[in-house]
């Protein structure tokens, strides 16, 4: 490899087929460069006599950030295409973890390079931290074909591979309509809220656009009081109505009945995890023994109201 | 399978499981099938776990080879849930049909069909089993890891089972299959302590979940026929499914069980809901993606496992007692299958006090009640 000075417009960026990385973010690397300079030479070739980038775009974009130019370079002499990608994905194997895009990224260029499928399983998922199976490397090139804002949001929100493969039971016009809604909401809020739509989905044979357009939900969506936030999570209580009808239909009565019982916040009332068994627990704290005598005197008091024996219904 | 004998496209034995007898019996039973020695199954078997199309692909092939660990372990069942102290023999792993829930998908590191030849390994191991645990009843099967007869034709292995049981007489065997293949049974001498044993669904649910297994009226017609022989039979109602109509037709199948076999040859019916660990959902829809079964209302038990919410769970539960109590099966034993105190409690009406209280209720009827 030789080592060049290059101007940044000599290094033609429109051409990306060795790129894996897209979503970062500039301001620390470009701050070093700002005091030190660039250090670390991208990795260049030449293809039709145009230099183009093989690694290094995000030390190439904080230069052009910081009109940095010319910068240091690494030529790789003409190499076949998987050999040129494998040297960009070696260097930053060894001094990086990848994210679940950009390792999407990679196996779709390896494929695309023409590496062997088998090989691939066999080498580079066990390389990439990817069980290996086919199952996988097939997750991961229908990672690559999302669409870009997908893509970003898994990368910044670091999406586990369950999540991501979740987007892949839809279709792109059905992830375009999803990701708005769920984009504002915590990771596992997201999973529930698109395990819920999916299965839902899949269960009564509706496709998405009709369960999003159904009474409650396009209710909800049409409501102009509501931010993004808050449609998001009553919609996702709605498609987990929906999802399980006989245990929301439980957990409702439950609640309503501490309501009508009027059951003080400070002694937690609670059945057993999704009612599994039917054994309720009661829980509370003291500091003293007055505290806690007032406390079983209020639970006395409950035990004694004749609403009290319908929390025994939820056998 | 279907009523068909299962033959592999291709046997694969490991080289030094070459010179076993059982070996020898295979390769005589399944003469026309090619076959080839291999140095290092495990070579194989990552080859196969790497295949797109698992599901059939891992069917494809038999693989002899020998089991190096022990062929008796205890029925590993479930945490916080009732278990029954039974013990499995691990003689044979998988079966040729693909049931989309099994959790064998899940389970088995090896999703190849495996037989383990060195059988005279497993006489002895047995033999020191049956010594230790003295005069205690135990109940003992092959049909967990694997379907007990679905490969009975090439290995024989439930002839040399039940000649081996015979009058081991606090030992109880079961044989557990959704298969028809009961030509060796049906040549065996009875035994009043092996038990040939069923796994019955719907006729709807064998249609669409259980791929390659006999339909449940030919399942019942191998059981009356196994029972009439004088064998004693059992049934497995597990994994019970819900779906809409779900009554209708576990109904059926329950009056026609127990109007072709006679109740009081049926030592016991357990009843176990779907179950299945969160991972084998993912498993379950990645290879039988059109299958709806998972997408009730399920929810995770104590054991990490997710099951049909309690009170559906009770509502199949009963209702299936009913039918089983409505048409003649009043005095069959009953048992569920890892569920817990509240679930036994409503539906069978007794909790057993521990494993070996359930072990007792199940396995003693090796005593007078079982004598004809």
């Amino acid at each position: 490899m030789k080592r060049e000075k290059l101007s940044l417009k000599e290094i033609d960026l429109k051409d990306e087929r060795f790129r894996i990385s897209y979503f970062f973010s500039l301001d620390k690397l470009a701050a070093s460069i700002k005091e030190v300079g660039l250090l670390n030479p991208p990795l260049v070739t030449q293809r039709e006599g145009r230099f183009i980038l093989v690694s290094g775009w995000k030390r190439v974009m904080a230069c052009l950030s910081l009109s940095f130019s010319p910068i240091p370079v690494l030529v790789i002499p003409g190499k076949g295409e998987l050999e040129t990608f494998l040297l960009a994905f070696y260097e930053n194997l060894a001094a990086r973890e990848f994210s679940l895009i950009e390792k999407a990224e990679i196996l779709a260029r390896l494929k695309k390079f023409g590496e062997d499928e088998k090989r691939i399983v066999r080498q580079y998922l066990p390389l990439l931290d990817i069980p290996q199976t086919l199952f996988h490397f097939d997750s991961y090139l229908a990672f690559f074909r999302f669409e870009s804002e997908l893509k970003k949001i898994i990368h910044r929100r670091n999406f586990p591979f369950p999540l991501a493969k979740l987007f892949t039971e839809f279709s792109s016009s059905e992830r375009k309509q999803i990701l708005p809604l769920v984009s504002g909401l915590s990771q596992n809020k997201v999973t529930e809220f698109v395990e819920s739509l999916k299965e839902v989905s899949r269960r009564d044979g509706h496709p998405v656009r009709k369960i999003l357009a159904s009474g409650e939900i396009k209710d909800i969506l049409g409501s102009p009081r509501l931010s993004s936030f808050q449609r998001a999570e009553k919609i996702r209580l709605v498609l987990k109505k929906k999802r399980y009808p006989t245990l929301s239909s439980w957990e409702k009565s439950f609640d309503s009945l501490r309501k009508k019982l009027r059951w003080p916040r400070e002694i937690a009332l609670n059945p057993s995890p999704f009612f599994e068994e039917k054994r309720l627990s009661v829980t509370f704290n003291f500091e003293s023994q007055q505290e806690f005598r007032a406390s079983l005197l209020r639970l006395e008091e409950l035990a004694s109201r004749r609403e009290f024996s319908e929390l025994f219904k939820f056998k | 399978m279907s009523g068909t004998e299962y033959f592999p496209q291709k046997i694969f034995i490991e080289k030094g499981s070459l010179n076993f007898p059982l070996t020898r019996r295979i390769l005589k039973n399944a003469s026309r099938v090619p076959v080839e020695v291999i140095n290092h199954p495990q070579d194989l078997i990552e080859e196969i776990k790497e295949a797109r199309d698992e599901p059939s692909e891992e069917k494809k092939y038999l693989l002899l080879t020998r089991q190096k660990g022990k062929f008796i372990k205890p029925c590993p069942c479930t945490p916080h849930y009732l278990g029954c102290n039974y013990y499995i023999i691990n003689l044979n792993l998988n079966c040729p049909l693909s049931c989309s829930y099994c959790v064998l998908q899940q389970y088995l590191a090896n999703p190849m069909i495996t037989v383990h030849v060195n059988i005279e390994d497993l006489w002895r191991e047995l033999d020191n089993f049956l010594e230790k645990k003295g005069k205690k009843a135990i109940r003992i099967g092959t049909g967990e890891l694997a379907d007990s007869l679905a490969i009975d034709h090439l290995t024989e292995n439930s002839s040399d089972l039940i000649s081996y049981f015979k009058g081991k007489e606090n030992a109880l065997l079961e044989l557990k299959t959704k298969t028809v293949n009961i030509k060796n049974i049906l040549k065996a001498e009875p035994a009043q302590n092996v038990v040939i044993a069923w796994s019955l669904s719907s006729s709807r649910i064998a249609d669409r979940e259980e791929k390659g297994a006999p339909a449940v009226e030919q399942r019942i017609n191998a059981a009356r026929r196994v029972s009439e022989k004088g064998f004693w039979v059992a049934f497995h109602f597990d994994p019970i499914i819900r779906y809409p109509g779900w009554e209708k037709d576990y109904e059926e199948v329950v009056k026609s069980l127990l109007k072709a076999v006679d109740p009081a040859r049926i030592s016991w019916i357990s009843l176990g809901s779907l179950r299945f660990v969160p991972v084998l959902k993912t498993i379950i829809l990645a290879r039988f993606p059109k299958t709806k079964l998972v997408y009730d209302e399920f929810v995770k038990g104590k054991d990490g496992k997710l099951r049909y919410f309690r009170p559906l769970r009770l509502e199949l539960y009963k209702k299936i007692v009913g039918f089983i109590k409505k048409w003649g099966g009043q005095k069959i034993r009953l048992y569920l299958c890892m569920e817990n105190d509240d679930i036994w409690r409503d539906v069978i009406g007794w909790v057993p006090r521990g494993k070996e209280s359930l072990e007792r209720y199940l396995a003693l009827p090796l005593g007078s009640s079982r004598k004809e």
